[in-house]
């Protein structure tokens, strides 16, 4: 095993203060030199419910979520009953004053498994050196980290930082996380030291998240308008670029609805900037015949499609990967459209750049796919990559919509060195003349369609990773990828293709690979296999043996690692 | 100098019935634009779906026929793209009180900086003349043989009440006076809400020519007051046309946006490589 992990969780109601708890550890934790994938679950609500904040520490770069925790935080009483099951062998339990109560099944899972409870009365703690009640989550912290057998410097910096520039007494919040970590209930037997090394590279990297990647990707592809709607968990891309707006000036507008904002993306779009909206399922419902309209119009779009899970208004805070067959199906009509998916923030960084480029050069909608476990997720990366160039394809022609090999037309610039055009979504000949003659609809819509193949052309093969002779394939995309790329840490003799590009789809990879005898398997975060579906109707190549994860939760490094030794 | 109205022409014919108003509503927009010296390429006219969108092929200016009910938005997100460009919608009474009845009230509250034309024929007459929210209740209707049964909306009174920095009220009658609103709506700095009433000979034969000119009276100047504006536009026996109601103390949206107001460059103008590198520092 190459990989190790150490993993803490907090759980406990929203509003109780865990994302803060989690981000000052989590920040804490990398700038003491080691890795960690911060992983949050929540409900849709502002106070109570169940909430969690889950931070797996390893020493490598890993983008996935375990399903069970070494230490466990409990804020809320009730919360016990909904984490419990995730707290591993050995694992230890600190919950506050209260007394637990346990059904005879817990106590019983608590002492099969060597399970340490720890009752911490941290308001009191706090009080106790000067602090006030808001503090007791200081202590908890300060605990923690003496669990984890880290040197205070690095998180007395990263509580300094956090708080600077906020009305609080930093000195006792200081206090505070020292009197945990200095509490004589440690004992030795209880500790949860981290047994990897700390590497300076992930001291100085980043902690980002996938929608900030795909943020940071429109402002550097040069993006200068966001027309946003809130839907989670697509709403924290608006928030990045809306905080930063005044830093890069781009317009942002909040529009009326989700018609609306795609509808500004194509107008915008169509006089010559770049511009964006990002929405979830639901909400591009509503872009769909936008989408449509921007197709026939050849027309350049981007949209940022976050999944969730569900059907109507489904599971709104918890993931999944349902919504494929909606951004390849999505619109009426037949036009040709391309669809990427992100799996982490450096590729999320990069897709977007791309999804600007193809939707100018080819003159179609780019959706860019993404999911609440990438979206929302922290990330520690090294770096993000260097700039794609940028690539517009606009061109002065005769005719605006000219019949052409590779079936893209000039596209030029409404301005006043330009000749007009019109710009139609009524099917039209060259010059963008209405027309309902047989000869002119199949011409035009030939010409169109063309754009897939030569679109087919350009974009990058998936990408081949692990044995190079495998027994065992995994075929996917987004964070049900990203699981199995940390499960090839620990099975060298394990292959995954990964896709970045869906649609158009280059399918000859899994042909050559089931031609050398591998196992091939189709992993997804959804209910019926949506891309195994379009690898069958694109290749006519059925992937049979599938695992299919659509309860709300991602693909958990377990669900792999059983699947593999069962 | 103005710009004469043929080089707004182009070879496309028109395809609307004879008598139609769209005839002089097309050479009213020609002619306002010619007058106020806006070239072609200077123009870019969105276009709805129905007999008005039919006209977006016949004219020689930048166009973008989209789809039913959202040639607003379309023409908003034309023009915070580039602010240079003359930016008009054109929409039916059926696409902009129906499908898209949300973008216009919101179209006003923002006071973009564009001027909206909503051609009211009181009906949807491309797909041959089913009932609009204009339709005068208990009118018999296509599929509605014993009248259609909800009350009508009055464009006037829905604009005024979303508080807009223009309104006026013209007919394609009278393309002389539409050619001055036209001129009047496209200089005002905001929001241009105009309503035009529109004859349709084929499917709405009871406001016929006659019939308009019977009860039109042309307004002087705008109403001081949005009360007042209101009442003029309610009025049954009478019916006003003109500029009905101006405000010029509203900001149009663009101005509203803090980081955009030192800006000299249009959203056109900036599409490059931007270095992120001093926003990864707040991710360290």
């Amino acid at each position: 095993m190459s990989e190790s992990r150490l993993i803490i969780k907090f759980g406990g109601e929203s509003g109780q203060g865990i994302n803060t708890l989690g981000q000052i550890l989590s920040k804490s934790i990398k700038e003491s030199g080691f890795y960690n994938f911060a992983y949050r679950e929540y409900p849709s609500l502002i106070k109570g419910g169940v909430a969690s904040y889950q931070i797996d520490i390893s020493d490598e770069q890993i983008a996935s979520s375990s399903r069970y925790c070494n230490i466990l935080s409990i804020l809320s009483k009730d919360a016990i009953h909904d984490y419990l099951p995730s707290v591993s062998p050995n694992g230890v339990v600190i919950y506050n004053k209260e007394d637990l109560e346990l059904s005879q099944e817990e106590n019983n899972y608590i002492k099969e498994n060597n399970i340490t409870l720890i009752s911490l009365d941290t308001i009191k703690m706090a009080l106790e050196v000067q602090g006030i009640e808001l503090m007791a989550n200081m202590v908890l912290l300060g605990f923690i980290w003496k669990l984890l057998g880290l040197d205070t410097k690095p998180l007395e910096e990263i509580v300094r930082d956090t708080f600077k520039d906020k009305n609080v007494d930093l000195e006792a919040e200081i206090r505070c996380a020292m009197v945990g970590y200095n509490s004589n209930q440690i004992k030795n037997d209880v500790l949860k030291p981290i047994t990897f090394k700390p590497k300076m590279k992930w001291k100085d990297s980043l902690n980002i998240t996938g929608n900030e990647a795909v943020a940071l990707g429109a402002i550097s592809a040069g993006c200068r308008a966001f027309y946003a709607y809130p839907m989670t968990p697509a709403t924290s891309i608006f928030k990045y670029l809306g905080d930063t707006y005044k830093k890069t000036g781009i317009l942002i507008k909040q529009a009326e609805n989700e018609i609306t904002a795609a509808q500004l993306v194509m107008g915008s779009m169509n006089m010559g900037t770049r511009a964006m909206t990002a929405t979830s399922g639901g909400g591009f419902d509503l872009m769909t015949e936008t989408i449509s309209c921007a197709g026939i119009s050849e027309t350049p779009m981007v949209i940022v499609l976050a999944q969730r899970v569900g059907a109507g208004t489904g599971v709104p805070t918890w993931t999944g990967a349902g919504d494929l067959s909606l951004a390849l199906h999505g619109g009426h009509g037949e036009f040709p459209r391309c669809i990427m998916s992100v799996s982490n923030p450096q590729d999320a960084y990069t897709l977007t750049q791309e999804a600007f480029n193809i939707a100018e050069t080819y003159q179609i909608p780019v959706i860019l796919l993404t999911d609440k476990q990438i979206a929302e997720s922290i990330f520690n990366i090294k770096d993000l990559p260097k700039p794609i160039d940028i690539e517009r394809g606009i061109s002065n022609g005769e005719y605006r919509y000219e019949i052409t090999d590779s079936g893209i037309s000039p596209r030029w610039i409404p301005s006043i060195n330009n000749p007009t055009y019109l710009q139609t979504s009524d099917e039209h000949n060259i010059t963008g003349e209405s027309t309902e003659q047989s000869n002119d609809i199949v011409e035009m819509s030939d010409k169109r369609l063309r754009k897939v193949e030569t679109l087919r052309e350009q974009i990058r093969e998936p990408e081949y990773f692990g044995s190079k002779n495998p027994d065992i394939v995994f075929v996917g995309y987004g964070s049900a990828g990203n699981t199995v790329g940390d499960t090839l840490k620990r099975h060298p003799d394990v292959g995954y293709l990964h896709y970045q590009y869906i649609y158009p789809l280059k399918y000859e990879k899994i042909i050559e690979i089931d031609g050398k005898g591998a196992r091939i398997v189709l992993i997804e975060n959804n209910q019926t296999g949506d891309f195994g579906k379009l690898i069958k109707q694109e290749s006519g190549f059925e992937i049979t043996e599938r695992i299919l994860k659509y309860d709300g939760r991602p693909l958990f490094l377990e669900d792999i690692l059983n699947f593999l030794n069962d | 100098m103005p710009i004469p109205i043929t080089q707004y022409n182009n070879e496309v014919k028109p395809t609307w019935c004879k008598g139609c108003g769209n005839y002089a509503i097309h050479i009213a927009i020609k002619k306002a634009l010619g007058e106020l010296d806006i070239a072609p390429n200077q123009t870019l006219i969105t276009f709805d779906i129905g007999c008005s969108g039919n006209g977006a092929d016949k004219i020689n200016v930048n166009a973008f026929k989209g789809l039913h009910g959202r040639s607003i938005p379309l023409a908003i997100g034309s023009h915070l793209a580039n602010r240079k460009i003359t930016v008009l919608a054109t929409i039916g009474d059926g696409g902009c009180l129906h499908e898209g009845l949300d973008h216009l009230i919101h179209a006003i509250r923002s006071n973009y900086d564009i001027t909206i034309l909503i051609h009211n024929n009181q009906n949807f007459a491309l797909t041959t003349g089913q009932a609009t929210a204009t339709t005068l209740e208990g009118k018999e209707m296509y599929g509605l043989p014993d009248g259609r049964p909800e009350r009508e909306i009055n464009i006037g009174e829905l604009v005024l009440s979303s508080k807009p920095s223009f309104f006026a009220r013209g007919y394609s009658g009278d393309p002389l006076q539409l050619t001055d609103i036209f001129k009047a709506a496209i200089k005002h700095k905001g929001c241009s809400v105009v309503e035009i009433m529109q004859t349709c000979p084929t499917y709405n034969r009871e406001s016929s020519l006659e019939w308009f000119t019977e009860r039109i009276e042309k307004l002087e100047k705008p109403l001081l007051t949005i009360n007042d504006a209101r009442d003029t536009v309610l009025m049954h026996e009478k019916i006003k046309t003109g500029i009905i109601y101006t405000d010029n103390s509203i900001p149009t949206f663009y101005d509203r946006l803090e980081n955009r107001k030192n800006s000299t460059t249009e959203l056109i103008d900036e599409v490059k490589q931007y270095d992120i590198s001093k926003l990864l520092e707040d991710f360290k």
